[in-house]
Order: C-alpha cells, then sequence, then structure tokens
C-alpha cells in the first residue's frame, strides 16, 4: 500500500482523527432571522466565522430546509437555490456563476469528492438525509482549496452531534408522467422509495453516529411508443459512521468513513443515422470516503489541525447489445484520491493567521484510457497562507494566496482580496477578487475512447494524440489534418479571475436583501477540438488550452418574514456569458445569421446568447409557514430560455438558433411534527407536471410523496 | 321556372369561380422542384441531390448519382449530359462539383467568398478560381470549410451563412450562388427531430443565384 495509505491508518489506531470543520450547535429554536445572525460559517476562511462577518458571498442550507423540501439527495436541495443551475449530461451537475459543473469543487465535511464522468460530479451520489447544513462559497476559491474552486465550493456539513438519539425516516413517492395523476401500481407509473437509520450517542468520551440510507427510483418511460425508459431505474445505498474522541481538554480525535453504492439498470436505444442499436446492461458506482482528523488546541490563541483523507471512486458500465449478440462495452473507472494536510490557526485579538500545507497523490485507472491495469498518477504538493483582520467590528480585511506544484502540469498560484464593511445597521458591504485554477484531468491527458455506437468518432487525450495521429497516418488512415492538430501541446491548468461586489440591505428589520455583481474572466480553457479525419470520415478529437471566455451578471436574494412563522424567499440571477473568439469574429464583420427570407445578413453584436447551455434568467421562490408544530412550503424554480443548438450554421450561438423553452417547477409541501418525535409528511414535486423530453430527459413528471419519520430514541 | 333556370345559372356560375378561385390559390407543393425567377435573381427549391434510399455499414447512402445544373438556362439536366458543357454545378450530398477538371469538359472554376449575396457587386480582380482535383474540390468539402457546417451532436448540417460560391461557368461568364437550405422544403429539421427524418429530408437544395450573361465580373 502507498506510504499516506499507511500514516492514515496508523492515525487511526492512535484514535487521532477527528471532524475538524464545522463544530457548530444547531438550535432548531432560534428564529430564522435571529439564527441568521448567529450562523457560523466554515468553508468561506477555513476558520469558523459568524456568516455576517465573511467577506466573500456565501449561501447557507439548513437542515430544516432541507427536510421541510423533503428533499432526498443534493441535486433536489440544490436547485431550489438562486443561480444554481442543475445540468443534464452525465449525472446532475451544478452550474454556478455560469461556469460548467467541471469548476466546482463539491465537498463532504471540507474533503473533495472525487469520481467526474466528462468534469461532471453527478450530485444525486450525495444523500442529505444526514446533512446539518450546506454551505456555498460562490467565486474563485482555490486559495484555500486549489484546482476545482474556480467558480466556487459547495461544502456539505454531516450531523455531528453525538446526541443519544436514533431515528429512522420512510418516504414513498408515486407518478405517472403522462396523465399525472395515476395511482401507483397502474401502467406507466413510476415509484420512489426511500428509507434511512440515523443514530448517534456518546459512551466514554467516543461520540459514535451512523447513517444509513437506501432510495429506489424506478425508471420514466416518457416517449410514446417506446420502451425505453428515462432516467433508468436505479438503487442508491449509502452507509456512514462517524467517531469521535476527546482525548483531552485541547485534543480532540475524530474519524468518519462513508460508503455510497448506486446501481443502474440500463435498457436504451442509440439511433445512429437511422440504424438503431438497442443496449442492455447495468452501471455500478462505488464511493468510499474515509476521513481522520486530529486538532489540538495549543493555547487560546493557536490551534492546528491534521487531517487525513483517502477516498476511492469505481465506476463501471457493461453492456450488451441485441443486434450484435457478441459483443459486450466493458467501461470501467477507478480513482483514487490520498491527501494529508495540515493547518494552523494563530488569533489575535484583531487577527487570525492560517498556515497550511499539504500532500496529495491522485491515481486513475481506466478502459477508457489504455488498460485498466495501467495507473496513471499526478501528485500535489501545496501550501497556503491567508491573514483574516477584523481592525474594527465594523471592517475586515483577508488576503490569502495558495501555491499548488502538480508533477504532471504547471505550477498554479492563487491570491485573494476580500473586504467587508459594515455601513450601518441597515447596510453593509462587501467585495472580492481573486483567482482559481482547474488543473487538466486525466481523460484531457490520457483519453483513448472511440464511440462505436455513436458513428466511431474518437477522442484522444492530449498526451498520446500526436503519436497516435503520426501512426495512423503512416499507416495511411488519415484523410485530413485539420488546423488544431498543429497546436496539440503539455496542457496547462485553466485559470479564472473572479471579481464579486455586492451587499446586505435591512430596510426595515424583517426585510433583507442581498445582492451581489460577479464577474469571471476564464482564461486557457481546454475545449476539445477536431484535429484530424479518418479516411472513413470519422472526427479524431483532443484537448488544447485555447478558449477564453467569461461570465457575469448579478444575483439577488429578498428575505421576509412575517411574526416569526411566515416567509418568503425570492432569489434571482442575471446572467452573460461570451466566448472571446466569438466576440472577435463578431467585431470583424465576418459572422452572418439569415433573415427570415433565409438569405445571408450580418450578425449583430445584441443578437449575440453567449455560451450554450446557459438562461440569462433564473428565479426562485419560496413561502414557508412553520409554527414548530405545522409547516408548509411553496417553491417554485424558473428557469429562462437557454440555447440548445447551433441552428443557423454560423458556428457561434445567436437569437437565430434553436432554443430550449423556459419552465417552471412547483414544488409543495406540508408536514407536521408531533411531541413523541414523530414527523408526518407530504407534497408534490413538479406540481405542474412540467416536462421536455429532449432537453431536459432527467426530469420525471409530477410525483406525490408521503414520508414519516419516527425518533426511537430520544 | 324562369327563377329556377336563373338560380340553376347562378349557382352554375357560383361554382365555377369557386372552382376557379381554389385553383389561383391552391399553393404550390413546398417539396416540388421548382425554379423561380425574379429580376436577376433566379430561386431554386428542392433540388434533390442523391437523396437517401437506404442504410450500408450503418451509414445512410443514396444511389451514388449527380444532380446537374445549368445556371444560364434555369434548368436540371440529364445525366446523360454529364459529359457535356451543358452543365455548371452538379449535387450529390454535399459535395459540389463545377464542370471543371476531374469533374467535367468545361473549363469552369469556383471559389468561396465571404459576405453577404447583395454585398458580392463585382469579383475582386484578385479573386483566384479554382478547379476540381479528385479527391479535392474548388467547393472546399468539410465541416465548417467550404459551404456547410455539420453538427455531430444534433446530426444535422446547414448551409453557413455568409458564404457565396462564385461560379465561372462551363461557358466562361459568372454567376454568384448562396446555398439557403439542404433539407426539403427548405427547412431544418429542428435539433429534436428524429435520425429518420433527418435523414429522409436531407440531400435537397435550396439556392437562388445570379448569372452574368455579358461576360462581365459585375453583377
Amino acid at each position: 500500500m502507498k506510504p499516506t495509505v499507511s500514516l492514515f491508518i496508523a492515525a487511526i489506531l492512535t484514535g487521532s482523527s477527528v471532524l475538524a470543520q464545522g463544530q457548530r450547535i444547531y438550535r432548531p429554536e432560534d428564529t430564522t432571522r435571529a439564527k441568521e445572525l448567529n450562523e457560523v460559517v466554515v468553508t468561506a476562511t477555513r476558520t469558523e466565522r459568524k456568516l455576517t462577518n465573511v467577506a466573500v458571498p456565501v449561501k447557507l442550507i439548513d437542515q430544516r430546509t432541507i427536510q421541510q423540501a423533503g428533499s432526498l439527495r443534493l441535486r433536489d436541495i440544490l436547485q431550489e437555490q438562486a443561480g444554481l443551475y442543475m445540468t443534464n449530461g452525465f449525472g446532475a451537475g451544478v452550474q454556478m456563476q455560469g461556469l460548467n459543473p467541471d469548476y466546482t469543487l463539491i465537498m463532504v465535511d471540507g474533503e473533495p469528492l472525487v469520481g467526474r464522468t466528462a468534469g461532471v460530479l453527478d450530485l444525486n451520489r450525495v444523500a442529505v438525509g444526514n446533512i446539518r447544513r450546506i454551505e456555498i462559497v460562490k467565486g474563485p476559491s482555490s486559495s484555500l482549496y486549489g484546482s476545482e474552486a474556480m467558480a466556487g465550493v459547495i461544502n456539505v456539513i454531516t450531523d455531528n452531534s453525538f446526541k443519544k438519539r436514533l431515528n429512522t425516516g420512510l418516504r414513498y413517492g408515486f407518478g405517472n408522467p403522462d396523465e399525472g395523476w395515476a395511482l401507483p401500481g397502474s401502467r406507466k407509473s413510476f415509484d420512489n422509495l426511500d428509507f434511512s437509520l440515523q443514530g448517534s450517542t456518546t459512551i466514554h468520551k467516543i461520540g459514535i453516529q451512523f447513517f444509513s440510507n437506501a432510495n429506489y427510483l424506478d425508471g420514466v418511460s416518457f416517449r410514446p411508443f417506446s420502451t425505453e425508459r428515462v432516467p433508468q431505474p436505479i438503487w442508491r445505498l449509502t452507509n456512514q459512521l462517524q467517531l469521535n474522541y476527546r482525548i483531552s481538554q485541547r485534543t480532540k480525535a475524530s474519524f468518519s468513513i462513508r460508503h455510497a453504492y448506486d446501481h443502474i439498470k440500463q435498457e436504451f436505444a442509440v439511433s445512429n443515422n437511422g440504424a438503431v442499436t438497442n443496449s442492455y446492461g447495468r452501471e455500478a458506482n462505488k464511493d468510499l470516503n474515509s476521513s481522520g482528523t486530529l486538532v489540538h488546541q495549543f493555547s487560546d490563541k493557536v490551534k492546528t489541525a491534521l487531517r487525513l483523507y483517502a477516498t476511492a471512486y469505481n465506476g463501471s458500465q457493461v453492456l450488451k447489445f441485441r443486434e450484435i449478440p457478441d459483443s459486450v462495452y466493458d467501461d470501467e473507472f477507478r480513482q483514487h484520491f490520498y491527501r494529508a494536510e495540515n493547518q494552523t490557526d494563530i488569533s489575535w485579538e484583531k487577527a487570525t493567521l492560517t498556515l497550511g500545507a499539504g500532500y496529495a497523490v491522485d491515481q486513475v485507472n481506466s478502459t477508457r484510457y489504455d488498460e485498466v491495469s495501467s495507473r496513471k498518477q499526478n501528485t500535489i504538493g501545496y501550501g497556503f497562507a491567508q491573514y483574516d483582520w477584523s481592525p474594527s467590528e465594523k471592517f475586515t480585511v483577508i488576503a490569502g494566496i495558495r501555491y499548488d506544484d502538480n508533477k504532471l502540469f504547471a505550477a498554479a498560484v492563487s491570491p485573494k482580496l476580500a473586504l467587508r464593511y459594515t455601513v450601518s445597521k441597515k447596510l453593509s458591504l462587501k467585495a472580492s477578487a481573486g483567482r482559481g485554477f482547474k488543473a487538466p484531468d486525466f481523460r484531457q491527458l490520457y483519453l483513448n475512447f472511440t464511440n462505436n455506437a455513436a458513428g466511431g468518432y474518437s477522442v484522444f487525450g492530449s498526451i498520446d494524440a500526436v503519436k497516435i495521429i503520426d501512426e495512423l497516418n503512416r499507416l495511411g488512415q488519415i484523410a485530413e489534418i485539420r488546423e488544431d492538430y498543429s497546436k496539440l501541446k503539455q496542457l496547462t491548468p485553466e485559470y479564472s479571475t473572479g471579481l464579486n461586489a455586492g451587499g446586505t440591505y435591512t430596510p426595515v428589520e424583517p426585510l433583507s436583501i442581498t445582492f451581489n455583481f460577479f464577474r469571471n474572466d476564464i482564461e486557457n480553457l481546454i475545449d476539445a477540438r477536431e484535429v484530424a479525419v479518418r479516411s472513413n470520415g470519422t472526427q479524431i478529437f483532443s484537448y488544447i488550452n485555447v478558449k477564453n471566455a467569461y461570465t457575469e451578471g448579478a444575483e439577488m436574494e429578498v428575505r421576509w418574514e412575517w411574526k416569526k412563522f411566515f416567509q418568503v424567499n425570492a432569489g434571482y440571477q442575471f446572467l452573460y456569458t461570451a466566448d472571446k473568439a466569438d466576440l472577435k469574429k463578431i467585431r470583424s464583420k465576418s459572422v452572418f445569421t439569415r433573415d427570415e427570407n433565409g438569405y445571408s445578413r450580418l450578425l449583430e453584436r445584441r443578437e449575440y446568447s453567449g455560451l450554450p447551455n446557459r438562461s440569462r434568467h433564473m428565479l426562485n421562490l419560496k413561502f414557508c409557514y412553520d409554527d414548530q408544530s405545522f409547516f408548509a412550503t411553496f417553491r417554485a424554480i424558473y428557469r429562462g430560455k437557454w440555447v440548445v443548438s447551433d441552428a443557423d450554421g454560423n458556428g457561434l450561438y445567436n437569437s437565430h438558433d434553436e432554443f430550449a423553452d423556459g419552465f417552471v417547477l412547483f414544488n409543495l409541501s406540508a408536514g407536521r411534527q408531533f411531541k413523541n418525535g414523530i414527523r408526518l409528511q407530504a407534497g408534490m414535486d413538479n406540481a405542474l407536471n412540467y416536462r421536455d423530453v429532449n432537453n431536459l430527459p432527467n426530469l420525471p413528471g409530477r410525483m406525490f410523496w408521503l414520508g414519516a419519520q419516527f425518533n426511537l430514541i430520544h | 321556372m324562369k327563377n329556377t333556370i336563373i338560380s340553376a345559372l347562378a349557382l352554375a356560375v357560383l361554382f365555377t369561380a369557386c372552382k376557379k378561385d381554389k385553383t389561383i390559390t391552391q399553393p404550390a407543393d413546398p417539396n416540388a422542384f421548382n425554379v423561380s425567377v425574379s429580376g436577376k435573381i433566379v430561386s431554386v427549391k428542392n433540388l434533390p441531390a442523391d437523396t437517401i434510399v437506404g442504410l450500408v455499414g450503418g451509414q445512410p447512402v443514396g444511389v451514388g448519382k449527380y444532380s446537374f445544373f445549368n445556371l444560364r438556362t434555369n434548368t436540371w439536366v440529364a445525366n446523360t449530359d454529364s459529359a457535356s458543357a451543358n452543365w455548371d454545378l452538379a449535387f450529390s450530398g454535399s459535395t459540389i462539383r463545377i464542370n471543371a477538371g476531374t469533374s467535367g469538359p468545361a473549363a469552369g472554376g469556383a471559389f468561396v467568398w465571404v459576405g453577404s449575396f447583395d454585398n458580392l457587386a463585382t469579383i475582386p480582380a484578385d479573386s483566384v478560381f479554382k478547379t476540381d482535383n479528385y479527391p479535392a474540390y474548388a467547393i472546399t468539402k468539410g465541416s465548417g470549410k467550404g459551404w456547410y457546417s455539420y453538427d455531430g451532436a444534433t446530426n444535422l448540417l446547414n448551409p453557413i451563412p455568409g458564404r457565396v460560391l462564385v461560379i465561372k461557368t462551363a461557358n466562361g461568364k459568372y454567376a454568384k450562388v448562396e446555398i439557403l437550405n439542404y433539407y426539403r422544403g427548405g427547412v431544418t429539421p429542428s435539433a429534436s427531430a428524429t435520425d429518420e427524418v433527418k435523414t429522409s429530408e436531407q440531400r435537397y437544395y435550396t439556392f437562388r443565384y445570379t448569372f452574368q450573361s455579358n461576360g462581365s465580373t459585375t453583377f
């Protein structure tokens, strides 16, 4: 085994692990507003800070919000947050501030999840039943977290109060995408079952907590006259165990192990130029995360935390084809990630200095690269420093920098500066500027994949592309070398420079308005480009650092509360994006579109739509009544139209192209909390039964659900 | 009696009128091959170009024939005339040949000009006309390189707006051509249309052109 693993095991055996991040106590009896003022976040600065004192845009989602919405997976609750859009390919990814899912770091208790497909980390992998809160930090955060934290960070913090309790929850959902109202068991209806068991206690200073969840979602058949089920029937299992041990007044150790398993039964047809291939088989994904932390408080001023983390992700897909009986498609992807890290915080009366350093090993084996037995490896050594200074209650300055040294790619330096100023009781302002990066991933370096199910195109990673194409050329199998072939070279990280400026305005006490303006300039983006064409006409793609783009916009959230029971939340995001090469072409008057007669004319700048799959307007609205024994919520999600294909053939997206329709989802829920610890809940997701088979294939129709939670011991 | 006759006559007239009306307003079949002339501009609709007849090895194929077109007489020329100077352009799938080089006996030529059809008033003096030299063509094949762009994700082919095919005809005169659409009826199917639709509707050219019969390079 790897030295890191041995170290890790040693740490566990000596009982020296702890869950460092997020040691705050949640008080459900607090009123929302008071609670908000006292809320503590850890993700923004890697130290505990009051939400109101943080200088970067942070959004908190608490346990009660998750429970009331009846959310089961991370995707369910994130899609109800303004400015976060769930993408559809390769699982549910999150688009933040208009950046692709590749650029948002997803963490559980401060440790990153690995195992992305085409850059997307499927948010359905994370069950939310044991989550105490979710912290969302927007804007480049690589100064603290390194690669992937280019658009922001989502940190899922699990419940670890270690109070004596045992609860179980059961939820049953059903629906029918065609009629919307059919009873379970009838033709074409689908079921959703969710069961969880959760308990914690403290025995002899050892805190123990476990969580177990099983979820089944039936496949849904949308298309008339088709047996194809979208989404596919899926089983998900999650288990987590956390241990906590207070060695002394000053020293605390904790350990966590989490296992998640997904099994998807697959049966689908791929049609290529009218030739249909029916595939059937299964996809299985396993996720294992273990972390150990040791925290020691040397004095009131100095605190240090040693964190060890090991994670393994294993995704596999086995498919057979009805038309080609002897052929089997066997795809396997295994990723291992190990990390050791130390963070030391030195606090003075008005300032905190945070210093950290770490070492990580990232390994991938995949049939899509070459042999599954061949391992690709990258090692990363890094160090970071942050100085957090509050000369007065009103003013905070945070300056931070991180250096990441990659074995496989160029090093990256990520600075950040953030300011917060309380103008008055009614108004506080914040501004931040930072740089983020994303290291090229293994896929972009090593992929060696030919998609025979979709016409036979190939994608080769940048490291071997030239070698493979030259060899094919020697064998006379290349018809044409494209211009981009000459640009193939060693990949470098992608960078973003982000600016965020905003604040909170509270005109009268129960009403508050939070606003933020953002701009992200993204350089050196890695794009898959056609580099050669085979003699049989199939294309060969590889990856090149070519694109420069930007996203900019504004987000706003309005909260209003009435007599502590009734709460209204409205969120809105306005977004502009552009590929800078497109803008240059439009400026040089070399891009045309067609008028109503189909005749060519120059494209105007105002007709340009920017990057695809992005909505200019996104709106979320939530009404919530909660008197501690009864609650009801109504949530609306609106996403404006977005461009899906270049219908006028001019190579960029504009108002003459094909758009997916904007849509509204209504989700409802209500429940009753009884004194004996029983909670009963019912709800309806997608009450309007909105469906769009082509553009939102994973959105099932209207679903009704009933849930119950029992406190077995409390 | 008289009244009845008049009524009958009136009815007959009415019926005839109706019938006549109907024939006048009946719209032309939007999917039919059609050539119309309006001033200097000739519009061609639904010129089939080796339309799909089946699949071979999973790839859609036609019978492998070209459709020949004469820009001087505005006519679709019979395949038996392929070895003559009686045609200027030949269409098959996304390939457009000119009557020159390896494609035909005449001394035609062509190049792709970037700009709008109306803005090409005079062919620039420094223009270079290319000829077909199999497997290369004067009107370059390939997505984004000649007159069209193909989107692999949607399996749709569209003419790139702002591309004018400048043609030297078989008799040495000049014409400018703008390809408007590649699908039957002049409408590209929606990205979400089935592959069956995208396959059966493709390879029908809609284009417009201006032919300058006096031999000058000004249209």
